[in-house]
């Protein structure tokens, strides 16, 4: 532990003390984590390493958010707190991390996890202490550990799966004649979730993966990825679907243009897509070659288009508030974008837990959290699309959106067929 | 004790010391090349045994996960596997042959994908590039969802032998120096005699008188330099008119 987290640690281990002795004061604690002014959330993320614009971006969004309900009065009267940790994207870090938020802190419920080798450590432990009824909820991963038995019953997800995403991106390939799909992957729980996602889509339509690349978790841009690229093209591939985080997507698609690999690169939207953008365009008169055959698929939907309600909500408030990374926890810089995906998903998962909140009424308890969620049906979050859950629905949302890159923004995917054919 | 003094050792002795030294190489070559074998053996066989130990344990626990076809799953739990030492590559296939799961980067080399990925058999591998191996394999549920195969880095075997026998040598090393100062102070002790008595040898030779001091602490003396230093007294005694010899031998009561 860094001495800022240390440092932020103890501030909320003094300030959490002092909420407890006024509340038992008063008699009014309803839950764990729950105070007559606070409802404190806990959050473990990438806030140092290569992924890091992932788990701040993410903050940030949230932030936005919970800034703007609090302002308002919070919930009940009760201010949202985000209580985080950095995890660095490592899994044992995280696991720490949730020990100390569920044991220690007493939050109320975990929230806004980053990454698949992080979560799907943490979910035993949420089975080991399930008397506590503590939920994770949104976690920013699509894999099918969260989703499905037996760790399913302990986390809630909003976004579309990775298997929705490379599915999506399969047909769409196979639609335009792209039959040979090949992955470049991390070779952990979170590239494998997706390499199963794109095998699993493929059978349906007779294929194989033809290729198959790894790379380690916690690449740099800075990373050769030509043994990556070599191996790929070998395989002769119509497509490459990539499973990746964006320092090292954002190597891999720099080494495949460079040495000739003309085929549309897919990324799913774990990436960040604004940071690989960032990556590979910064310091280049040519940053078109590389993006002409780049497409990601978004979990949310543009957020430049405001004409949707809740992107709209989402660029006024960023820019109202202008959130930034919790400072004690950097220990890298970071410059932060003013919009982009992964922090209009924070905002949408900040937006979607201040109404379950809601619905646990004056007193918050988390033995009511799955009622509440379960009550969510057609509920209308802004973005177009009808969010419910239920006892065998665990996700709420189900859309995926495409996006390609034109005039160095990344803007929505309409004629696959004209793009890449 | 200086390497002159050691020169001027008899001859006689020098032979004895490089006997002593031949004796002590043989002794302490044949004990490490014994102590290599037994290292070599042991440390391989524990390193099977426990590469098998483990590809079992992740065998079993791939069961259920592999039912489920949750793959990000069993991802996770060989991610976890590969965190221990000697742990080169995992990978785990069904039962049709196809890799499900694996640590590869950047990729499955060649030689694993052309080697029968279902064998359970224990093998040596050269992978270019990543290094040799022992691979050994587990079954899981008996075979019919597929096996479990682990690398274990031979390099970590041959850097124990290695740390082992250099301990070895050292204690060898330190053994041997203080071997080589005892026996050249034991020689020495043992040759000073000597080199007093072929002294006083000399001395008689010439005629001079045998009463000096070092004369009389080697006539003193109840060894066998001191009986040939008293035969040698004896012998250059003038003879009596009679043609008889010196007139009393060595005293050999003393001994």
């Amino acid at each position: 532990m860094t001495s800022a987290t240390r440092r932020h640690v103890l501030q909320y281990g003094l300030a959490g003390c002092l909420m407890g002795l006024g509340s038992k004061s008063l008699g009014a604690t309803t839950s764990s984590g729950v105070t007559d002014s606070e409802i404190v959330l806990g959050m473990s993320a990438a806030f140092s390493g290569p992924s890091r614009g992932l788990g701040i971006e993410l903050y940030r969004g949230a932030s936005a958010y919970f800034e703007h309900v609090n302002r308002q009065g919070g919930i009940a009267g009760r201010k949202v707190v985000l209580k985080t940790y950095d995890d660095g994207y490592q899994p044992d870090p995280a696991v720490k991390n949730t020990l100390t938020l569920m044991l220690e802190d007493e939050v109320f419920a975990l929230f806004g996890y980053v990454g698949t080798p992080t979560v799907t450590r943490v979910l035993p432990m949420l089975k080991k202490f399930q008397e506590r009824q503590i939920y994770l909820f949104f976690p920013f991963t699509g894999a099918q550990p969260q989703r499905e038995p037996p760790y399913g019953p302990f986390a809630f997800n909003l976004r579309a799966s990775y298997r929705q995403e490379t599915a999506g991106l399969v047909q769409n390939f196979v639609n335009i004649g792209r039959r040979r799909i090949a992955v470049f992957y991390q070779a952990d729980a979170y590239g494998r979730s997706g390499w199963a996602g794109v095998r699993q889509a493929l059978k349906q339509y007779g294929e194989q993966i033809v290729g198959e690349a790894t790379y380690r978790r916690g690449s740099k841009f800075t990373g050769v990825m030509r043994d990556q690229v070599e191996i790929l093209k070998a395989s002769r591939p119509d497509a490459v679907i990539c499973i990746g985080a964006y320092a090292a997507c954002a190597a891999f698609l720099r080494d495949a243009v460079d040495l000739g690999l003309q085929v549309p690169i897919a990324n799913v939207s774990f990436v960040g897509s604004e940071n690989l953008l960032n990556l590979i365009t910064q310091g280049r008169d040519d940053g078109e070659r590389y993006t002409a055959l780049l497409v990601n698929s978004q979990v949310v939907p543009s957020y430049h288009d405001t004409s949707i309600p809740a992107v709209k909500q989402y660029q006024e408030l960023m820019a109202l508030y202008a959130p930034s990374a919790p400072q004690e926890l950097l220990t890298e810089s970071y410059t932060p974008f003013s919009h982009s995906f992964v922090s209009l998903e924070g905002f949408l998962d900040a937006k979607m837990m201040v109404e379950i909140l809601g619905r646990l009424g004056e007193t918050p308890e988390r033995g009511a959290l799955e009622d509440a969620v379960f009550s969510i049906t057609e509920y209308d979050l802004g973005i177009g699309e009808a969010v419910s859950f239920g006892p065998e629905r665990r996700q709420g949302l189900q859309k995926v959106y495409y996006t390609v890159v034109d005039e160095g923004r990344f803007v929505p995917l309409h004629n696959w067929q004209t793009r890449f054919a | 004790m200086s390497m002159p003094k050691l020169f001027s050792m008899p001859r006689l002795f020098r032979k004895t010391l490089f006997g002593v030294f031949f004796l002590f190489g043989v002794i302490g070559v044949s004990t490490s090349l014994l102590s290599i074998y037994a290292v070599d053996t042991h440390l391989s066989k524990e390193y099977e045994a426990n590469s098998k130990g483990i590809a079992k344990t992740i065998a079993d626990a791939s069961v259920n996960i592999l039912l489920n076809s949750n793959l990000t799953a069993l991802q996770s739990l060989i991610d976890q596997f590969i965190e221990i030492q000697g742990v080169s590559y995992i990978y785990i296939t069904s039962e049709t042959g196809e890799i499900l799961a694996h640590t590869f980067v950047p990729g499955i080399p060649e030689e694993i994908k052309a080697g029968d990925v279902n064998s359970t058999t224990t093998v040596e591998r050269s992978l270019p590039g990543m290094g040799d191996f022992i691979e050994v394999g587990s079954p899981i549920l008996a075979g019919v969802a597929g096996t479990v195969r682990i690398g274990m880095d031979t390099g970590l075997i041959a850097l124990k032998i290695q740390r082992a026998i250099g301990q070895q040598i050292y204690l060898i090393c330190i053994i041997f120096v203080v071997g080589v100062f005892a026996a050249i102070w034991f020689v020495n002790y043992a040759a000073k005699p000597v080199d007093g008595l072929l002294n006083f040898a000399v001395g008689l030779a010439r005629e001079q008188s045998s009463d000096g001091a070092k004369s009389q602490e080697l006539l003193a003396r109840n060894d066998e330099a001191g009986d040939l230093a008293r035969l040698f007294l004896h012998f250059s005694r003038p003879t009596d008119g009679h043609g008889k010899g010196p007139q009393s031998g060595p005293d050999r009561s003393k001994e």
